[in-house]
């Protein structure tokens, strides 16, 4: 297929290699600079240490944020639930990715039972 | 205009105060959220209900414009006061066509910004997940998205460049719902899982595989031919290599999108014949008789 004779559309990358400005990530995630600036506050929510003039944000915050937003909005919670929901979504997003790397590590094919061939098995005394 | 019985749809009382209001509706938001419910189709629905019941009971300038409209049965056709639309300048449209919520809605906005208030309205922002395969996230690849709006549904191909990984997302600015007065136009988040590869599991940009060798193979080494994303390329097991070693090639992962690529790692396990010939079994008793080996020596002395 010709990539060429499509319209392109410009895909952004939602991690590490991306920066958002405060205003930026305040549209994406529907929570207004007030509200970003007391997530950082709480801890929550840290922007790049590079310029610290503007705050900038590493573009891996915006997916849990908006997840943070939405719920805040659907349950009209108040911006501390949030920090400590964001708190917990962020968590959740590193043991899901710890699994999923220690699923790569783990045999996928083990080998095969024996059939009837080679040792007894191992028989555990009772107690 | 088809009336709406938000109380009933909360569970609350005429008089019910903003608590009240409030605890009901995280109450129903609790059980009927599609994140954290099972049914998550026909919760959907039901939520969106719930959510705007109380968007106009909480607010107290769309909850008394609601009171004003009486009580009547859920469903019933009705006109809203024709004061309203001298009030409101609807701009000559038919209550007919408008839904009780966007009416409300209205109200509300030209109760706080003025009857000209146009304020920028940001389009709507969309997410949707895409499952694609190992080889298309190595080398990149074309997706043809089904997205569903108001103004119904439209296709959008877009390009996904070469190094996404498990769990990637990413962000097409722009291409969500229109935006009005001004506002800037949504997005389309895309939340991007590989589908299961009969060979190769990845870890980030890193793949991992299953290597069998023959008991022999793993003791004196071996040549092995192993498969690659670029095809297959031989691999030098060394002498004595044990069950659960990683062998590692370099670079033979998939694309990160910056120029570099993850490492390839052969999982080395250790599989016997399942049945054995005659000459075999000469061969593996000659070698049981002579062989001081004992893979059960730490085992012993550590129980011991």
């Amino acid at each position: 297929m010709n990539a060429q004779a499509l319209k392109v559309v410009e895909v952004g990358w939602l991690d590490a290699r991306e920066t958002l400005t405060a205003v930026e990530l305040s549209h994406a995630c529907g929570l207004t600079a007030a509200e970003l600036d007391e997530l950082v506050e709480y801890g929550v929510l840290t922007p790049l240490p590079q310029r610290p003039s503007e705050r900038v944000f590493s573009a891996e915050c915006v997916v849990p944020l908006r997840t943070a937003g939405r719920l805040r909005h659907d349950f009209d919670l108040d911006l501390f639930a949030v920090a400590i929901l964001l708190g917990y979504l962020n968590r959740i997003d590193e043991l899901e990715r710890e699994v999923k790397s220690l699923r790569a590590h783990l045999p996928g094919h083990p080998p095969h039972p024996h059939r009837g061939e080679g040792p007894e098995p191992w028989r555990e005394p009772h107690g | 205009m088809k009336f709406k019985d938000y109380y009933a749809t909360l569970g609350v009382p005429h008089d019910a105060d903003t608590e009240q209001i409030k605890k009901a509706y995280r109450k129903l938001a609790r059980q009927h959220h599609p994140d954290l419910s099972k049914s998550a189709g026909t919760e959907a629905a039901r939520f969106k209900e719930i959510g705007e019941a109380y968007a106009t009971l909480k607010d107290p300038e769309k909850r008394a414009a609601y009171d004003e409209l009486g009580r009547r049965p859920a469903g019933q056709e009705f006109a809203p006061p024709p004061q309203w639309t001298r009030e409101h300048a609807f701009d000559g449209q038919s209550f007919e066509d408008i839904d009780l919520a966007d009416l409300l809605d209205a109200l509300g906005r030209r109760h706080r910004g003025g009857a000209h208030a146009n304020v920028p309205v940001h389009g709507r922002d969309y997410e949707t997940a895409a499952r694609i395969g190992l080889e298309d996230a190595h080398r990149g690849t074309t997706l043809s998205l089904d997205l569903q709006d108001e103004t119904g549904g439209r296709r959008l191909d877009v390009t996904i460049p070469p190094g996404v990984s498990e769990g990637q997302k990413l962000r097409l600015r722009g291409k969500g719902g229109k935006g009005r007065n001004g506002g800037a136009d949504g997005d389309i988040y895309l939340h991007i899982t590989l589908a299961p590869h009969p060979v190769f599991r990845p870890d980030g940009h890193d793949l991992h595989f299953d290597l069998p060798l023959a008991p022999w193979e793993a003791a004196l080494g071996a040549e092995v031919q192993v498969p690659t994303l670029d095809g297959p390329v031989v691999l030098t097991v060394p002498p004595g290599t044990r069950s659960g070693r990683k062998l590692r090639l370099r670079g033979r992962g998939l694309a990160n999108g910056r120029g570099g690529r993850g490492d390839l790692y052969a999982s080395v396990h250790i599989d016997v014949p399942a049945a054995l010939t005659e000459r075999e079994r000469e061969l593996f008793k000659e070698l049981a008789g002579a062989s001081r080996f004992d893979p059960r020596a730490v085992v012993a002395k550590e129980s011991a």
